[in-house]
C-alpha cells in the first residue's frame, strides 16, 4: 500500500525528523479488516514480538476516508499496562521519544504510523507477544468515533 | 557508502561495561580485530531501538558466511532498568549472535563524556514510564579499532551489509 503521506509530524514537533519511509523493506502482514461504516480505518496494522512486561509499538496506516478532517485522541488495550500515542524524533543527533496528546488525520488522507516516527506504544505487556499473534487495541478520536485494530505480531 | 564516513578515522575511546555476578564483563577490546557496530538505547526504547536491531539482524544475513568478522553490540544506557542479563537477552531475540552490555551509572557517565554523546531520561524517571534520549546513530569501529562511520537509524539492512563490507 502506498502511504500517501508521512504523518504530519510539523504539527507536533519543529523537530527535523528522519522519516524516511518504512525501515529495512518491512512487510506488513495482512491488514486487519475494521468497522466497514466507519470512514476511519487502520490498515495492515503490526507490531514486532516481544516478551511480557516489556515495550512494545503499534504501526498501522490510518485513513480517512471521509471529507471531514478528525483527530486521533487515544488508543487503548487491555494487553498493557499503559497505552499512549507517541512520535520518535531525532534533534541534533538525539533520539527523543515524545508522548503526544494527539495528532490530526486530515479528510480523504491517511497518515502512516511507521518505525522511527509516529506509532502507539505499549507499555507493560500483560503477556508475551510472539510472531503469529495478534494484538487488540482501539483507537479513539475527538468526532467521538472509535475503530478496533488487530495487529499482527511477527519476530522482532 | 549509505553512513556518514569518518574521514579521517580516529581511534574509538574506550567501551567497559563491569557486568555483574551473571555476566561477565566485556570491554570493546574483546572484539578487536572485527568491524563492530555499537548502538546506545535501552531495551524499554519501542520504535528506534528494535528497528535498528531488526535492521542489523538484516545486514547480518545479507553479508552470509562473512559474520565471523563482524560484532554487532547493542549497549544499554538505562542502569535503572537494564541489568547485564536483561540486556543480553534483548540483544539476542533479533539474533542470536548479537551482544547485548549493560552499562552502570558511572560507566555512562564515562561513555557520554568519552564519545561526546548525550543520554538523559525524558520524563521522571521515578516513574516506570520515563523514555531515554540516546545517540540517533550507530558506531562502526573497524578491525583496527578506529571510528568509521556513523550510521542513521532507518538505513535498510542490506544497504549497511553493503557498507560493512566496505570496511577494511
Amino acid at each position: 500500500m502506498r502511504i500517501s503521506r508521512a504523518i504530519s509530524v510539523a504539527s507536533v514537533s519543529a523537530f527535523a525528523l528522519g522519516l524516511s519511509g518504512c525501515s529495512g523493506g518491512d512487510a506488513a502482514p495482512a491488514a486487519a479488516p475494521t468497522r466497514a461504516s466507519s470512514p476511519l480505518a487502520a490498515h495492515a496494522a503490526w507490531s514486532r514480538s516481544a516478551d511480557s512486561g516489556a515495550t512494545a509499538a503499534v504501526y498501522f496506516s490510518l485513513v480517512n476516508r471521509s471529507t471531514v478532517a478528525d483527530t486521533l485522541t487515544g488508543a487503548r488495550s487491555e494487553l498493557a499496562e499503559e497505552t499512549t500515542l507517541h512520535v520518535s524524533m531525532e534533534h541534533g543527533g538525539t533520539m527523543h521519544m515524545a508522548a503526544v496528546a494527539s495528532l490530526p488525520v486530515p479528510a480523504k488522507d491517511s497518515v502512516a504510523f511507521q518505525p522511527l516516527g509516529a506509532h502507539v506504544m505499549l507499555r507493560g505487556l500483560r503477556r508475551p507477544l510472539v510472531d503469529g499473534d495478534t494484538v487488540a487495541l482501539t483507537l479513539t478520536f475527538a468526532s467521538g468515533r472509535s475503530i478496533p485494530v488487530r495487529s499482527g505480531v511477527r519476530l522482532p | 557508502m549509505h553512513g556518514t564516513v569518518m574521514d579521517p578515522p580516529s581511534a574509538a575511546p574506550p567501551l567497559v561495561a563491569a557486568g555483574d555476578t551473571s555476566v561477565p564483563a566485556w570491554s570493546l577490546k574483546d572484539v578487536a580485530g572485527r568491524t563492530t557496530l555499537l548502538f546506545f538505547g535501552y531495551t524499554s526504547c519501542p520504535d528506534v531501538c528494535p528497528t535498528v536491531l531488526a535492521d542489523w539482524a538484516r545486514a547480518k544475513r545479507a553479508l552470509g558466511s562473512d559474520t565471523a568478522d563482524y560484532a554487532f553490540v547493542f549497549v544499554a544506557v538505562d542502569p535503572a532498568r537494564d541489568s547485564p542479563e536483561t540486556t543480553r537477552r534483548h540483544a539476542r531475540q533479533f539474533d542470536a549472535g548479537f551482544l547485548g552490555v549493560a552499562l552502570s551509572d558511572a560507566e555512562v557517565a564515562t561513555v557520554t563524556r568519552d564519545w561526546g554523546f548525550a543520554v538523559y531520561p525524558e520524563g521522571d524517571p521515578r516513574q516506570p514510564n520515563y523514555t531515554v534520549a540516546h545517540p540517533a546513530h550507530a558506531f562502526v569501529v573497524d578491525r583496527r579499532g578506529r571510528l568509521r562511520l556513523m550510521l542513521r537509524p532507518g538505513v535498510r539492512g542490506e544497504d549497511i551489509a553493503s557498507d560493512l563490507r566496505r570496511i577494511r
